[in-house]
């Protein structure tokens, strides 16, 4: 069962003219795929290799070096990340993070039961001056409190 | 020239010679502790064990100056005034530290890991480690995880040296492993479903500096400080890579590929790597015998040493003799019997045995091939023939020759790996009169012959092959051949008369001066072998 | 002392000052029109290394002599990388430049790919910035629209192609040799020098990378010379020739325990008490000061006493930090304990340590296991000895490791062991008042193990949801 549909393959062979390699657009081709299943299972993995002439294991090594993709399950329909680099953790970031995930029952990395929410540590978000910061989808949430971030997860039905 | 200095001691390099520090300190007979550099491999210089201090010397003033900082032997290139200090304090630190970092979360493995005795972590750990264990860590066993069918996987023992992976991309070119995650997680792993499983699997544990990865055949079978190991040459292909035999008490446990620039550099097959197992077989034929004469299929048991009698009654009387010579002889054992054949018929027809060929050469990355010839010494055995007898038969003519009725006495020899002579060969030779089989297995030849003479093989020989590319190759015994069989040399040599115990070596220098193919083939042969095309230089080869 | 009049923020109050509309009627590429008319690739290299510009990756090497070690008459490509990767904590420059004045990167880079004769630029962007995305992404298109980049550009003979490449969460891949490696789309495992990049970099062509700050000076550097860009900073010690000075202006962050946190621009050399009380109103709620990161944790710590060390190239390596950085200050109050504080360091270098060389893989490791243990109340003062000696032992500068993470790694803990010495004894006398001397195989983080045996069977927790 291909999991790669034509659209994510033209979107992937889009990136080729930019890279003198095939191998080039392996990080461009997981960040599609990923984009359109919330995680790159295993046969992406292998569909992802054929389109680039690579072995498996050679795609594999590099996804699983970057701690980012999903393989066996994907993330929430929302996926945030909440800082716990110095800045934030000076403003109580991690509180931040411990509150959540206490309300949410779950670790960093889980996904909540009814799928709406994947919840992640960050490491430093680069909005220090908005500290405690959290990325959600495309959007910077900043000066994060527990009540703020209650707000957050109210707004996530 | 270029001069280095190691530890204070000057060497000479030439100028086609491309060294690092590594290679340069163990001219002074310095092992400058490494896990990650292999000379076969490409430099990643990550495991970090090989720093060392590094200076270069003017050669107008006479003054060193060293590098503040450590730098790895395995990527500094030994240039004309380099200098290396391996035995500084700094340095003996900076191994101690490494050492130390690598056992940190190391398994409490030596008791049950297939490595001790080779394993450079014991190793460096006695040489260069820490005095005390300082690392908090509770001790644990690795787990486990299997890589293919050949090569398992102790996870936690990796030392994360890369060499394994660096194989599948740069000599195999198959890619199987990798990496998985990042930093103190990483671990080596296979894609689900595409396990490692390429013919030259078996190198990624020779490459293994620590007992994490393990060969699936050898695994628990014997402990490395009872093996004695000697060189050989492998008889799986007519690559001949240059192998070291593994033995205890007559055993063969183990083969691995000897260094060979000229025929397989640092690698070796699956196939013959793990294809010695026939050695041992049970189903090999021991104790001498000789057809009762009788109508059936009756044998009785003789003793070796009337052997040559009863030999030279029945050939003398049998007429025409003819001789197959099989690919799996040395070149000595095939000169040696072609003299005791044609001292009985000098018109004595000699055949080259059947020769195996399966599918098509077999070239990876690298340049490494596994060849379809799959017998280790046709060119040699071939060029023997041909000085005998000016032209070499093929096995298909002289079972012809056979079937006509023309060979009244046969001597075929066998040692090929599997039984290589079935019903329709047997059958063949209904017409000769008096059949010996020198061979390992109980064939349907084996049972029409009037004298069953058990062989040896490749691990039991003393003798020379000769490769794909005229390279000839020595080698000694490993072990000796099981009671009741005889090796073919010490048999010939004694079948021909000749004095004391067989030594290939004489048998060599004969040979050598007789036959101009195998000219330089004379003196010491190195351990490399010896490539017989220089000979060529001087005019027409046989 | 006359407020400096902001550079490199000049337009990132005006309303869509990302726009190519605004960035024109504000000046914007003339500079370029200036030197693909009348500077040539050598003289514009020439200009830029006259300006001393120093890197301001972290690193601070003179941009110009990076420059200069591209390989003459190369048949080509050559690239540039942008590395737009920031994951320094504390930094947050770039992502305001990049999002709110787009148009002078970009400007700087091509200036750059003219100098160096780069015909594409990659421009690798963490994946955490996706409003920088889409502002670059929109900004590039102008630029292609405008004839600002691609084919003959601005009817000359010059083309350039820059693309965003998008990372995936990865420190290492602010490192040069490893931002190539991942944009090769391998593992980002930094490579051994030699070669270096510029002799054998991306696709093992001559590359240079620098990072966004850089490439906006360039920008101005072009537009109004070397002599202006050297009159702000802080001059080269006329006693060492090869001090390059530490000139221009610069970006710095402040965060952390101020009533302001926020992106400040100064002439380099501004002392940390300046930054904090000036620009950043002081510590917060009413306290004092403990400690300040100078540059990024990476650099390691400022004791409040050090406070008036000048944030130039130069100034924190004199009181024991790694050096500026990226000029990140994040200021630590009187109430923080600085075993959390180093708690915090280690566990981001053990997550970000990219895992090839053996010091940086199992020091970092072991670093975060005994701070675990500390923090835990089960630390020995024996481990501060530890600690020291995995932090005096790490790093590119002693030279055993293949890249700076380590010496970054390692920093934090010497400053904090070091300058805070007290505080971590009484710590681990508080906390571990039966185990501080010395004691045997203190049990290290749970794994499960089989009951009857000490194979594991299940790998501890950081392997699923925690520090990985």
């Amino acid at each position: 069962m291909k999991v790669l549909t034509e659209e994510m393959v033209a979107a992937i062979r889009a990136y080729f003219p930019r890279y003198p390699t095939r191998q080039a657009v392996t990080l461009p081709a997981l960040h599609v795929v990923n984009e359109r299943l919330r995680s790159v299972p295993h046969q992406a993995v292998v569909e992802i290799a054929e389109l680039l002439q690579l072995a498996p294991a050679e795609v594999q090594d590099t996804l699983s070096f970057y701690g980012f993709f999903k393989q066996d399950a994907p993330h929430g329909e929302q996926r945030a990340w909440v800082c716990r680099s110095i800045s934030c953790a000076l403003r109580g970031g991690e509180e931040v993070l411990d509150h959540m995930c206490h309300k949410l029952g779950i670790h960093p990395g889980q996904t909540t039961a009814d799928g709406k929410l994947t919840l992640e540590f960050g490491e430093c978000l680069g909005a220090c001056d908005f500290a405690p910061c959290m990325l959600a989808g495309k959007t910077l949430y900043k000066d994060l409190t527990p009540a703020k971030a209650d707000e957050f997860l109210a707004s996530l039905g | 020239m270029a001069k280095v200095i190691v530890d204070g001691h000057e060497i000479e390099i030439g100028d086609h010679e491309r060294l690092n520090g590594i290679q340069a300190a163990e001219r002074v007979g310095v092992n400058i502790p490494r896990y990650c550099w292999h000379p076969g491999l490409a430099v990643v210089a990550s495991c970090r064990m090989c720093l060392v201090e590094t200076g270069t010397l003017d050669a107008q003033t006479g003054k060193i100056t060293m590098l503040p900082k450590l730098s790895p032997a395995c990527q500094t290139p030994a240039k004309d005034g380099t200098v290396f200090v391996t035995n500084s304090d700094k340095v003996k630190q900076a191994h101690a530290q490494v050492e130390e970092g690598l056992l940190l979360r190391h398994p409490v493995d030596c008791p049950i890991c297939d490595k001790a005795g080779e394993c450079n972590l014991q190793d460096y750990h006695f040489e260069h480690g820490q005095k005390e264990r300082r690392a908090d860590v509770r001790p644990f066993s690795s787990r486990r995880r299997e890589m293919g069918d050949t090569v398992t996987l102790f996870v936690d023992r990796c030392v994360m040296c890369t060499r394994c992976v660096r194989f599948t991309r740069e000599i195999a070119g198959t890619s199987e492993l990798m990496v998985t995650n990042r930093g103190s997680h990483e671990e080596i792993d296979v894609f689900p479903g595409y396990p490692l499983a390429n013919k030259l699997s078996g190198n990624v544990v020779d490459l293994c500096p620590v007992g994490a990865l393990g060969d699936k055949d050898f695994l628990y079978e014997q402990r490395v400080w009872f093996m004695k190991r000697h060189a050989g040459v492998c008889a799986g292909c007519s690559t001949g890579c240059s192998i070291w035999v593994e033995e205890n008490q007559d055993h063969v446990y183990r083969l691995k590929p000897r260094e060979n620039p000229h025929v397989n550099q640092w690698w070796m097959c699956d196939e013959g790597r793990y294809g010695f197992h026939y050695v041992h077989s049970d189903q090999r034929q021991t104790g001498l015998r000789k057809h009762d004469g009788k109508a059936g299929t009756n044998y009785v048991a003789i003793d070796w040493g009337v052997l040559d009698k009863e030999l030279h009654a029945s050939l003398s009387s049998a007429g025409r003799l003819g001789a197959v010579f099989s690919p799996y002889l040395t070149v000595e054992e095939a000169f040696l019997l072609a003299k005791y054949v044609r001292e009985l018929d000098p018109e004595a027809e000699l055949a080259l045995g059947p020769v195996l060929t399966v599918g098509n050469d077999e070239r990876f990355k690298s340049g490494f091939t596994i060849r379809a010839e799959k017998c280790p010494n046709r060119r040699g055995v071939e060029s023997v023939i041909r000085h005998f007898a000016g032209s070499c038969l093929s096995f298909d003519d002289f079972l012809v020759r056979c079937e006509s009725g023309a060979i009244g006495g046969a001597w075929v020899t066998g040692g090929y790996p599997q039984p290589a002579f079935d019903e329709s060969v047997a059958r063949r030779f209904a017409a000769v009169r008096t059949l010996i089989v020198q061979d390992l297995w109980a064939t349907p030849l084996w049972e029409r012959a009037t004298f069953q003479v058990p062989g040896a093989t490749f691990a039991e020989k003393e003798g020379s092959y000769v490769n794909h590319a005229d390279r000839l190759q020595a080698f000694k015994w490993a072990v000796r051949p099981p009671a009741g069989a005889w090796a073919e040399g010490p048999l010939f040599w004694r079948l021909l008369g000749r004095p004391g115990l067989y030594h290939a070596g004489a048998a060599r220098e004969e040979l050598a001066a007789e036959i101009t193919y195998f000219a330089v083939a004379s003196g010491t042969i190195p351990p490399t072998g010896v490539d017989l095309k220089l000979n060529q230089l001087a005019g027409a080869v046989t | 002392m006359a407020e400096f009049e902001p550079v490199l923020l000049a337009n990132i109050d005006k309303p869509d000052s990302h726009t190519l509309r605004v960035y024109e009627a504000g000046g914007g590429y003339q500079a370029l029109r200036k030197v693909l008319k009348e500077l040539d690739p050598p003289k514009l290299i020439d200009l830029v290394k006259s300006s001393n510009l120093r890197g301001r990756g972290g690193a601070g090497f003179p941009t110009g002599l990076k420059w200069t070690f591209l390989p003459k008459d190369h048949p080509g490509p050559i690239y540039m990388c942008i590395n737009a990767d920031e994951s320094e904590p504390g930094t947050f420059n770039n992502r305001i430049l990049m999002e709110q004045d787009p148009h002078q990167v970009l400007e700087g880079i091509i200036l750059s790919c003219y100098a160096t004769r780069a015909t594409t630029a990659y421009l690798y962007l963490r994946y955490e910035y996706p409003t920088a995305l889409a502002r670059l992404q929109a900004a590039i298109d102008e630029c292609y629209a405008a004839g600002y980049l691609g084919q003959k550009i601005l009817g000359g003979e010059f083309s350039l192609d820059i693309f965003i490449h998008r990372g995936a969460a990865a420190y290492i891949c602010g490192e040069e040799t490893g931002l190539i490696e991942s944009l090769e789309g391998r593992r980002a495992w930094p490579r051994i020098k030699p070669p270096f990049p510029a002799v054998e970099g991306l696709f093992r062509k001559p590359t240079v990378v620098n990072n966004i700050e850089t490439v906006a000076c360039v920008t101005h550097i072009a537009a109004r010379g070397a002599e202006w860009f050297k009159s702000i900073g802080v001059p080269a010690d006329p006693k060492n020739p090869r001090d390059p000075g530490s000139y221009g202006p610069k970006l710095y962050c402040l965060s952390g325990h101020v009533n302001k946190p926020g992106c400040y621009e100064a002439p380099l050399g501004i002392t940390c008490r300046e930054l904090v009380d000036r620009h950043g109103g002081g510590v917060w709620k009413g306290r004092k000061a403990k400690a300040a990161i100078p540059g990024g944790i990476s650099m390691g710590l400022f004791t409040e006493a050090e406070f008036d060390t000048p944030l130039d190239f130069a100034g924190p390596g004199k009181v024991g930090c790694l050096g500026l950085g990226t000029a990140a200050v994040v200021v630590l109050d009187e109430t923080v304990s600085m075993v959390d504080f180093l708690h915090n360091s280690c566990r981001f270098f053990q997550h970000e340590s990219c895992g090839q060389c053996t010091p940086c893989r199992e020091g970092t490791r072991w670093a975060l296991d005994m701070l675990e243990r500390i923090k835990a109340g089960r630390g020995r003062l024996k481990d501060l000895d530890l600690l020291l000696e995995i932090g005096d032992s790490i790093g590119i500068i002693p030279g055993t490791t293949i890249c700076g993470l380590a010496d970054g790694a390692a920093w934090p803990i010497k400053n904090a062991i070091r300058k805070f010495k007290g505080e971590f004894e009484d710590y681990i006398k508080r906390t571990n008042p039966n185990g501080y001397q010395v004691t045997e195989a203190v049990p290290s983080m749970d794994r499960k193990v089989h009951p009857d045996s000490l194979m594991v069977i299940e790998p501890p927790w950081w392997h699923t949801a925690g520090a990985h």
